[in-house]
């Protein structure tokens, strides 16, 4: 099972979001995901796939984007604590779903 | 001034889902107090409430749901059933200045709860990132103005038990003025959590089950009552000017005549007779109405040793001889103390009984206090008895007493 095809079971489970619409270039904002839902997306896939998400502002577009974000977290996390240096090059990036909401 | 109709109702309560079915429990003393079934129930003193029939994804997408702790479900909820009652579309000039009133006592608990739990008791750092956005005292006040797109000012008050009461005639001191010209007002409440009720538990505030009938347990001004049972709802009302509903139209279910607050500055916890009277007087100034026209009461009537007799105090001091004569409606008994959203669920029972002329029983009142000697309309509804001017009374911790006056459009 691919990361795309484990994050696409969480959304059909906890957002019951149709799987028909859950293809790698999903945007986001389309499938209801807002900054806060991004953030919540992130605790949740902690869970699942056991890894750190990185204190970080993270802004991804597309569920591809989500799912590439974690392979790279898995990989580092296989030889590398993750650090918010390391992960700089796929978080910072301009458009998409932010997960650090204004106050 | 500007007289205030009251075009909407909308509830999420423990007595049901519309005001039929919560005027006809009322009405019959049907009580939804019983034993409560939560996780750690068995460590709780009054293992009672209220509780309402709820499922969050019958009425929420689960992105949006998740985003809501239930307190802010059932406020939405409500409110939009306010709305749809209230009847014809605002336009978006209208949104962009309506208001929102919600009273909150213990805003989105559950959630703070839970964090807590995880933190303290599974001593896990996973605390949830939803945690201040579910549990933050406005954030049901915010989703009714996210979700119905009201622009104007969106306000919450959190004065514990009188929170709704003290909403809705906030509100009404804007229609009232010409500041607002709509306004969705009212009070939401969800605080069974353990460790809420654990609290309430300490003060021992909370009623001890009555073994031979549970649902029984809450006997305002019964000599034998042992406190109060929480419940959880939501009650939101529309008010608008009377010329506008009646120009378009619109059901009006009452008037809303007058509002007093006062406070106490006595004690954080015993209520006081002066400051409670000193409300009721103030109500009845703002309505321009002397107490002869008060025909019934709504009573704050929570079923502890100190509000009920405080209350009867504060009846004598504002009515004379003629207190003996007024029916008093303590409906607590039957849909719990819903704490912030309480005083805006027994401005909707005032408006009721109005609207039927029927004074609500007290229920569970087998066994007179002789500090409590007023008419208290015991266990049977009195059909004809509310008359045409109601004070719907809620009183509160911290001494905020704020007091609703009603009237019927017959």
């Amino acid at each position: 099972m691919t990361t795309t095809d484990r994050i696409r079971a969480m959304l059909v489970k906890d957002y019951k979001i149709d799987p028909d619409r859950l293809t790698a270039d999903a945007r986001l904002e389309d499938l209801g995901i807002d900054s806060m839902g991004l953030a919540e997306l992130m605790f949740n896939i902690e869970d699942e796939f056991r890894v750190t998400v990185p204190d970080e502002q993270i802004q991804l577009s597309t569920l591809g984007d989500v799912a590439n974000y974690i392979d790279k977290l898995m990989a580092r996390n296989d030889s590398a604590p993750a650090t918010p240096a390391a992960m700089a090059d796929t978080a910072a990036s301009t458009g998409g779903v932010n997960t650090q909401p204004a106050s | 001034m500007r007289r205030v109709a009251v075009t909407g109702i909308g509830i999420v309560s423990p007595l049901g889902h519309t005001i039929n079915d919560l005027f006809d429990a009322a009405r019959n003393g049907r009580s939804a107090v019983h034993r409560l079934e939560i996780a750690g129930a068995e460590r709780l003193a009054g293992p009672l409430a209220a509780t309402v029939q709820f499922d969050g994804s019958a009425f929420f997408e689960p992105a949006r749901e998740r985003l809501l702790d239930r307190v802010s479900q059932f406020a939405v909820v409500a409110a939009a059933r306010a709305l749809a009652d209230a009847g014809g579309e605002l336009t978006d000039h209208e949104r962009s200045n309506a208001g929102v009133f919600v009273g909150t006592g213990m805003g989105g608990t559950l959630t703070v709860d839970s964090g807590y739990e995880t933190l303290y008791g599974k001593h896990s750092d996973r605390t949830h990132p939803m945690t201040i956005l579910k549990g933050m005292h406005n954030a049901p006040a915010a989703w009714i103005g996210i979700e119905q797109g009201l622009r104007g000012p969106n306000l919450t008050y959190s004065t514990a038990c009188s929170s709704s009461s003290v909403a809705i005639g906030e509100a009404w001191l804007r229609v009232a003025t010409g500041m607002l010209d709509v306004a969705v007002a009212g009070g939401a409440e969800a605080p069974l959590s353990l460790g809420s009720l654990s609290a309430w538990g300490a003060m021992h505030t909370l009623a001890s089950v009555d073994s031979v009938d549970p649902a029984s347990s809450c006997k305002p001004f019964a000599k034998n009552r042992s406190g109060l049972v929480l419940g959880e709802g939501a009650a939101l009302v529309v008010l608008e000017p009377w010329e506008r509903a009646i120009a378009r139209g619109a059901t009006i279910h009452g008037e809303l005549i007058g509002y007093g607050l006062t406070t106490d500055a006595g004690n954080i916890a015993r209520p006081s007779v002066d400051g409670q009277a000193a409300a009721m007087r103030a109500a009845l100034a703002a309505a321009c109405i002397r107490s002869e026209q008060i025909d019934s009461i709504n009573a704050h009537g929570t079923g502890t040793q100190a509000n009920d007799s405080v209350e009867t105090g504060a009846i004598k001091l504002v009515f004379g001889e003629r207190a003996r004569r007024i029916p008093i409606s303590a409906t607590k008994a039957l849909h719990g103390h819903l704490l912030g959203a309480a005083g805006a669920l027994e401005f909707v029972l005032s408006l009721l009984a109005l609207k039927n002329n029927v004074a609500l029983p007290t229920m569970h009142l087998q066994v007179p206090d002789p500090e409590c000697d007023l008419d208290y309309v015991p266990n049977v509804a009195r059909e004809g008895a509310a008359g045409r001017t109601m004070l719907s009374n809620s009183f509160a911790f911290g001494g905020t007493n704020a007091v609703l006056a009603v009237r019927a459009v017959h």
